[in-house]
């Protein structure tokens, strides 16, 4: 039924905030089972291609389709993608008073009892216990956030998983659980797995690649992804060199 | 629409005294505010249906719950003691009203000395018929080392567009003792209530006061007054209330802390999707004691007219006096909204959820229809908001 074998395909991509564009004719492909990281100096549109392509209201598609495994998802609402599988866990996710992290579990595994008992074994293995009965992104601390957001899309199963900085603000060892639990997300069979779940992954530091591993890596200069090959290499480059060589690279048109 | 015209000696009611009286529609509106009419949940119930009391015998040792008139009749020590002495006639229009009835109407609740009563005493003050003026006087006495948890609704029939309904309210706590009384409101459109209250608490009392109104009156405004007078007493109020389009609606209490060692907590919960919502509050310190007020406002699709104000206050008098007060007012921002979408929640079920959320848990317990409040709340906050 499927024409191609892309889980994500992003086409001609424009987005505006308001009267700001922020992504211009932006092309992203990640084919089924692969990983992705996306790095990219600060501004130039990550999170943004992220909350885009969840369909959050700040962000205005002007013109470009985003497909899903194939299926044209740029007119649905959030909902509606988070329900065909897509899954975002955001950098600064809201607090919303009242609303406690037990209660979206609950929702999201509501049809699923197998997935309420891995879901309760998962935040006992990850220490998150004691959040579940609090505000949800409430007085928690970065490392914290990481955590709960990846619980829940661990509760999710999305065919489709992003993740914005799952590294930063997190410690040396509750990088190790990040790194678990992105893993266990991407991975869901453990007697296969190299058999993963598509996602991308932004990172800075590229600190969550020392446990996670990625297919590919694009870099994001000005609205557009500029290059796009081994991320190793070009965790190295950048680390190395800083952005502005990759923005040389661009110029030169290689 | 109908004229609003009050009889303020309203239409006659024919004689009830059983339950059974009662008609499904009249039942359905009392479910509504937590007065159940069938059953063993309940230690007591008295329902004033217009202006006729309807009253099951109590068996619960300790608990007496009668008409207030027959009360007054059986004993002449309510009268000289605790009948107006919580409440002035003069305190205004509405208390002088209340006053000069001939007749007096309301309940009558006494809980005596060591009893503690375990199940929910019920009383509901019931308007069955449109367009009447419902004046009551209640009166609650809970002794030293007794327990009272008490449930009020008041609440008009379906077909009851307007009326005017006053209320004074006078409740005794002795030593020791502990009152929770949860009144739950669900009023027509263009109803108009005046309750008006006061409540003493001696050393070591306790005195828990919840208040729901999720189903507002045209106005109703409300101040009732508390006095800590013994070492150690306490009380707790909590308001939760939906303003909507034209209605006015002013929720305050003051609360006096007159002895070392009191506490109080004030805290009002308001979702305003239209119409004057004010919430109020004044704590005052007359001794080594603590007390914080807190009011918390949501605004959903407002329009122009409508706005919350709120004003919480505290006042101290003693240098012993540990005082707090915060407010705040905000709405369902759409960034919250979205990320409950995002994880695949219906728009309406995220609102719903942070409605839910913003009220409390405190209110869970009452359960008195709330989903279906609570949906209600949702469809008036209307679809993307933002
Ligand atoms: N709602 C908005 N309205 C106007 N401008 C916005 C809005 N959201 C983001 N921007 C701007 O768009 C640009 C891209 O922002 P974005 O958050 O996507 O960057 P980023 O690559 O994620 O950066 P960082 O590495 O710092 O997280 C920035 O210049 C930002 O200021
Ligand atoms: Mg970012």
């Amino acid at each position: 039924m499927k024409e191609n074998n892309n889980v994500l395909e992003i086409k001609d991509l424009c987005v505006y905030a308001g009267q700001k564009e922020l992504l211009h004719n932006l092309n992203l492909t990640i084919p089924a089972g692969e990983v992705h990281a996306l790095f990219g100096p600060n501004g130039s549109g990550k999170t943004t291609l992220m909350m885009a392509i969840m369909g959050f209201s700040r962000y205005q598609v002007k013109s470009g389709q985003i497909l899903l495994a194939g299926k044209d998802i740029t007119e649905l609402d959030i909902t509606e993608r988070a329900r065909w599988g897509i899954g975002i866990a955001q950098q600064l996710p809201p607090a919303i008073p009242g609303v406690k992290l037990q209660q979206v579990l609950d929702y999201v595994t509501a049809a699923n009892h197998q997935q309420v008992d891995n879901v309760g074994q998962v935040a006992k293995a990850a220490d998150m216990e004691r959040f579940l009965n609090r505000d949800i992104n409430g007085n928690l601390s970065g490392g914290e956030i990481r955590r709960a957001e990846l619980l829940q899309l661990l509760a999710m199963q999305p065919m489709f998983s992003m993740m914005d900085e799952p590294d930063s603000g997190v410690d040396l060892e509750a990088l190790k659980v990040v790194g678990e639990l992105v893993n266990m997300l991407f991975s869901d069979d453990p007697v296969h797995p190299a058999r993963r779940k598509a996602g991308l992954i932004i990172t800075h530091s590229g600190n969550i690649l020392n446990y996670v591993h990625v297919d590919k890596a694009h870099v994001m200069f000005e609205r557009q992804i500029g290059c796009t090959g081994n991320p190793a290499i070009i965790l190295d480059t950048i680390s190395k060199y800083g952005y502005a060589e990759c923005t040389q690279c661009l110029q030169e048109g290689v | 629409m109908k004229k609003t015209e009050y009889h303020p000696n309203g239409g006659v009611s024919p004689e009830l005294n059983a339950l059974d009286q009662l008609d499904p529609t009249d039942t359905a509106a009392l479910a509504q505010v937590g007065v159940l009419t069938e059953g063993e949940q309940r230690a007591g119930t008295l329902i004033l249906r217009d202006f006729c009391p309807i009253c099951i015998p109590n068996r619960t040792e300790g608990l007496e719950l009668l008409p207030i008139a027959t009360a007054l009749e059986k004993y002449d020590w309510l009268r000289e003691k605790y009948f107006w002495k919580a409440v002035p006639t003069d305190l205004d229009e509405i208390t002088e009203q209340c006053a000069s009835q001939q007749e007096v109407y309301g309940y009558f609740a006494w809980v005596r000395k060591g009893a503690k009563v375990l199940l929910p005493c019920q009383a509901a003050l019931y308007m069955a018929s449109d367009n009447i003026t419902q004046v009551v006087h209640n009166v609650v006495i809970v002794e030293d080392d007794a327990e009272l948890q008490l449930v009020t609704g008041c609440v008009t029939h379906q077909n009851v567009y307007s009326g005017l309904h006053m209320a004074v309210s006078e409740q005794f706590i002795g030593k020791n003792a502990r009152l929770i009384n949860t009144m739950v409101h669900d009023w027509g459109p263009d109803v108009t209530v005046y309750p008006r209250s006061g409540t003493f608490v001696e050393a070591g009392g306790c005195y828990e006061s919840n208040y729901i109104s999720l189903r507002p009156a045209k106005i109703i405004t409300s101040n009732p007054q508390t006095r800590l007078i013994g070492k150690g007493a306490s009380a707790k109020f909590l308001s939760v209330i939906l303003g909507v389009e034209g209605s006015m609606i002013d929720m305050g209490g003051d609360i006096y802390l007159d002895a070392d060692d009191t506490t109080a907590e004030l805290a009002h919960r308001g979702v305003c999707t239209g119409g004057e919502m004010h919430q109020k509050g004044l704590l005052i310190g007359n001794a080594k004691c603590k007390a914080h007020v807190d009011c918390a406002g949501l605004l959903l699709n407002v329009g122009e007219e409508g706005f919350i104000l709120s004003i919480p206050g505290i006042k101290a008098h003693h240098p012993d006096a540990r005082m707090s007060h915060e407010a705040s007012i905000g709405k369902l921002a759409p960034e919250q909204v979205e990320y409950l979408q995002s994880r695949g929640m219906e728009e309406r079920e995220a609102i719903s959820l942070m409605i839910r959320g913003f009220l409390g848990a405190d209110i869970d317990g009452l359960g008195f229809e709330l989903e279906d409040r609570i949906a209600e709340i949702t469809e008036l906050a209307g679809h993307g908001e933002g």
